[in-house]
């Protein structure tokens, strides 16, 4: 009968309907039957027959009921379970016939799902949705940026009124928290240690929406003036310090001098402020402070306003602050108003992005591989499919017999991806640059993204498994392949342009995979070729905090310092020990500046403070003048080194030594210098103080002594591996004051590949192993569909090859043949890279994305593996026996 | 062979059928039953437990309808009808049917000695 299509899908339907509605329909049907029957023999008895007779009679025309009822559940029912195991077991004998095919394809689609799943779910955890908190993606910063040196850098601390002028004075919040972080010392029977405390508002755990884990969070009455002293403590810091003991709550602990009762431990997802504990502080609303305090500000911008407007306004009012205290604004600044979020992911965005487009690629890449390998099989059995048809299998039958198939190798894939996805993610959290992941963030499997990309991937093996049975249903004479295939020649020329197309697709793919790798390489190289200006090797650092309430004059600072510098000196193999106000690849603090006789404008410059030993330590390099003698740091004269930025930008043309520089913030604060007035003795090369991509700043060296700092940086160079140091420095340091804590001793080569180079290397090492999976994938690609084309082409080959064709004629259409997408695909690879050039841009550093080099690179490499996955299968095919392919079929 | 010649038969017993509701309208199964014995008596011997496989056949296909009705003796049967889509079938299979007979006709009259 005509009209198959439509008819069969709603014939379909109907049998599914009727599977649905259940065993009811048995019954009716039977009803159906039996009156008939009544009928037939009602119609009898008529004519003249007895009961018995009748009845027998009209069973017989009417035929077998049970056959009926069977023919009719065959029509009604969907295939039973005997014969879809039938199928499987199959299938399965199918798939095990031919194991190597079998394992390339899960390979694939397991390397596509895993990798894409694992990478996701780092960017969803991290970059997405990194905080637990009360409509996260609305909490805002507010920073003071100075126009000329752009938004990135500025100022987000406020003093109280500021914080209130900006809260009060805008209509933009739905809410609002301001912490003022402040390092405490927590002594017990072990020692003293410091943990990170953060001053919290009234309100800000509501403001967060976060219960206490155990205990309860802060509440109003505990921010009253005279209230008990209290503070909640974060849950890593209670389970690394404390062993996750509940019995700590409602105890009492001093901190820095305070005893404070425990009263909650928040739940592992709460680390606001990064702090280890939150202390409640007073509302700001007419707070008088006795020095300057730097309150960090958080909205809730109310859902309508927008970040724009926000900016707007808050620049309205910052113009006004400046008018009454402008020794805090830059003189032309504006307001930057940043997500958390942003401020967060911000310095590692860009490298997610690229690894997400990268994965992309890759799923892409492995999808097209098992699409190819599918096709290219499919042509090849083309034939037994034929066979199976003449021989009575319906078409229904074949489709599901390779639909098992299919279904078997996409489940295998689909295993392995979940395992390396799971496996993945652990390497790749372990392998994360520190520092730049939220602490809120749990990095854990997406669900979601695993379910989409196992659609994709089990979807491709699907269609394209299917791929052969709805070619053969669109021939309409079915002993065309039989022919075609006992001709040995290679299957429909639009199946093997399918796969050619396919072929280039994944080089182009593999290929910008690879020169995006290569970029980032060369750029990490010129990274780790950018002089920092100084040597971390064998250099030792830690940080000193003094309590400020012991240490409230520089000399009782001094009092502390000279002795115990004076020991470590005297440790074995310690050849210089210095003691600095910032970290040695940090900025120093930033100040207004001026040089005498030379009219007060609007330069800044940051400044550190330093004992003599500071520049031997660290090795900074003298291009004039002379480092610091122990009188100018003993009798705290007011002299200063500068770097070559600071002359180049403010001393052009003039001879810098013997200058005259006055630091103004170091004139305020709570012990001013009175006429901050510094003579240059020495210039010192730039040492990076901005990190590795962004220019070195001017920067000024004075003497430790001038002014009271109770945040130290020690600087010690040994002989030996720093991290020996550690006990034998602590040891001086708790000699000299029990009560200061040494905080993160390690070596200061650590510290720069941490905070320097971890990023990068991050992404080019996720990039570089993408890459080789991308390469790796391909090269199967190409020798697995050659290797098909060939094998199908064996009798064709053979029959040249008697009629005198020789081996290296063979060699070369196979190769060449094999080559021809290859080619296209690096012409497209190379194209799409150029296109996408732009996008990875501003991550490298020291290479264009158009650089040739990479560019040639990558292709010859690619060009080179891919012709070798050529002429393997081209080999073997020329070698063949012309007498045994003859015969073969 | 076995299979073919269900095959023509089964054709041929839908397009029976399919003309039988076009011409006398719904008709529960048995009506169609009497209806096939009276025309086709002596020439066609048909079980008729296979009308109800035919029937339900074509009802997969869309071709004809079915409705719970009363029987002319206060019985709950099953009442078919043909479709329009059923009406087209069976003017296409009609075309088709004849053209085939005519063509076996032919075929059968140049071969005469094929039968006794």
């Amino acid at each position: 009968m005509s009209g198959r299509g439509p008819s069969r899908l709603r014939a379909f339907a109907a049998r599914l309907r009727r599977v649905l509605r259940g065993p009811r329909q048995d019954e009716r049907f039977d009803d159906e039957v039996q009156e008939h029957l009544r009928l037939l023999e009602d119609r009898f008895v008529g004519q003249g027959m007895s009961r018995g007779e009748a009845a027998l009679t009209a069973r017989r025309q009417f035929g077998n009921t049970t056959l009926l009822q069977e023919d009719r559940r065959a029509l009604e029912t969907l295939p039973s379970i005997e014969r879809v195991w039938q199928d499987l077991r199959y299938a399965l004998r199918t798939v095990g016939r031919n194991p190597a095919f079998a394992a390339v394809a899960i390979t694939t689609l397991g390397l596509g799902i895993g990798a894409a799943t694992a990478i996701y779910s780092v960017i969803h955890n991290v970059m997405l949705a990194p905080f637990p908190y009360r409509d996260a993606d609305r909490l805002v910063f507010p920073r003071i940026y100075d126009l000329q040196q752009g938004p990135e850098i500025g100022r987000q601390g406020y003093s109280a009124s500021e914080v209130m002028a900006f809260v009060e004075g805008s209509d933009l919040f739905d809410a609002t928290t301001a912490a003022l972080g402040e390092n405490v010392r927590y002594r017990h029977q072990g020692g003293t240690e410091s943990l990170s405390g953060a001053h919290v508002t009234p309100g800000t755990f509501t403001f967060f929406g976060m219960p206490a884990l155990h205990g309860r969070v802060l509440q109003p009455a505990d921010h009253e003036p005279g209230a008990p002293p209290v503070f909640v403590l974060r849950y890593k810091t209670w389970m690394e310090r404390f062993g996750g003991d509940v019995g700590i709550l409602d105890k009492t602990f001093v901190l820095n001098g305070t005893p404070r009762t425990l009263v909650g431990i928040m739940p592992s997802r709460f680390g606001w402020y990064g702090s280890d504990l939150f202390l409640p502080a007073a509302a700001l609303a007419g707070r008088q402070a006795p020095t300057r305090e730097y309150w960090f500000l958080v909205g809730r911008l109310k859902p309508d306003v927008t970040v724009e407007q926000a900016r707007a306004q808050l620049t309205v009012i910052a113009q006004r602050l400046a008018k009454t205290s402008p020794d805090l604004y830059p003189e032309r600044f504006g307001v930057y108003v940043g997500t958390l979020i942003e401020s967060v992911v911000g310095p590692i965005r860009a490298t997610l992005y690229t690894v997400l487009a990268a994965v992309g690629l890759l799923l892409v890449i492995a999808c097209g591989n098992v699409a190819n390998l599918l096709l290219a099989r499919a042509t090849t059995r083309e034939r037994e499919f034929a066979l199976r048809t003449a021989l009575g299998a319906g078409r229904t039958r074949i489709i599901r017999l390779l639909l098992v198939e299919s279904l078997i190798l996409a489940t295998g894939g689909a295993a392995m991806g979940i395992l390396l996805a799971w496996g993945g993610l652990k390497a790749l959290v372990a392998v994360l640059p520190p520092r730049v992941v939220p602490s809120e963030a749990v990095i854990a499997l997406n669900a979601p993204v695993l379910a989409v990309t196992l659609a994709i991937a089990v979807l491709t093996a699907l269609v394209c498994g299917l791929a052969p049975a709805l070619h053969s249903s669109r021939r309409r004479d079915l002993s065309d392949p039989l022919r075609d295939s006992a001709k040995g020649t290679s299957g429909g020329s639009r199946g093997r342009r399918l796969r050619d197309a396919l072929v280039a697709l994944e080089v182009a793919l593999s290929l910008t995979l690879l020169i995006g790798a290569g970029l980032l390489m060369r750029s990490f190289v010129a990274l780790r070729d950018v002089r920092l200006g100084l040597q971390p090797d064998h250099v030792f650092t830690a940080v000193l905090q003094l309590p400020a309430d012991r240490y409230v004059t520089t000399e009782q600072v001094t009092a502390f310092l000279r002795p115990l510098l004076a020991r470590i000196k005297a440790l074995p193999g310690v050849a210089y020990a210095s003691a600095s106000t910032a970290g040695a690849l940090d900025g120093g603090a930033d100040t207004g500046m001026e040089i005498a006789g030379k009219p007060p404008g609007a330069s800044r410059t940051m400044f550190r403070q330093v004992t003599e030993d500071y520049f031997e330590a660290l090795r900074l390099e003298f291009r004039a003048g002379r480092p610091f003698s122990e009188a100018d740091v003993t009798d705290a004269r007011r002299v200063a080194v500068v770097n070559e930025t600071f002359v180049r930008t403010y001393l052009a043309g003039d001879a810098p030594l013997g200058q005259r520089v006055r630091l103004a913030s170091l004139e305020r604060g709570a012990a001013p210098v009175r006429d901050a007035w510094f003579e240059i003795v020495g210039v010192v090369g730039d040492v990076r103080n901005r990190g590795l991509r962004a220019s070195v700043e001017p920067d000024v060296w004075i003497p430790s002594t001038v002014a009271r700092s109770v945040v130290h940086m020690l600087n010690v160079r040994t002989s030996q591996d720093p991290a020996t140091l550690t006990s034998a420095v602590r040891r001086e340091v708790s000699a000299t004051d029990a009560a200061v804590p040494l905080i993160g001793p390690g070596r200061l080569a650590d510290l720069a590949d941490r905070g320097l180079y971890a990023a990068p290397k991050f992404g080019f090492l996720v990039m570089l192993v993408f890459a080789s999976i991308g390469l790796i994938l391909v090269t199967v690609g190409v020798y697995s569909v050659l290797t098909y084309s060939t094998a199908q082409r064996t009798r064709e080959i053979g029959i040249r090859m008697a009629l005198g064709a020789r081996y290296a004629d063979v060699l070369g259409t196979v190769v060449s043949g094999g080559l021809q997408p290859i080619v296209v695909g690096i012409a497209m690879g190379l194209t799409g890279s150029v296109l996408l050039g732009r996008a990875i841009s501003t991550q490298l550093v020291g290479v264009t994305p158009y650089d040739l080099r990479t560019l040639a690179a990558s292709a010859a490499l690619l060009g080179t593996i891919a012709a070798i996955a050529c002429w393997i299968p081209a080999r073997r095919a020329a070698r063949v026996d012309p007498l045994i392919a003859l015969r073969r079929e | 062979m076995e299979a073919k010649k269900s095959d023509v038969l089964q054709g041929t017993l839908d397009l029976m059928i399919l003309q039988t509701l076009h011409a006398l309208g719904p008709l529960h199964g048995f009506g169609i039953a009497r209806r096939l014995e009276q025309v086709s008596r002596d020439v066609l011997r048909l079980n008729e437990g296979t009308v109800y496989t035919a029937l339900l056949r074509l009802q997969h296909q869309g071709w004809i309808s079915a409705e719970w009705g009363t029987s002319e003796n206060n019985r709950k049967a099953k009442f078919y009808a043909i479709t329009a889509r059923g009406r087209t079938q069976l003017d296409a299979e009609t075309e088709n049917w004849e053209r085939v007979s005519s063509v076996i006709r032919r075929v059968l009259r140049l071969q005469p000695e094929g039968e006794p």
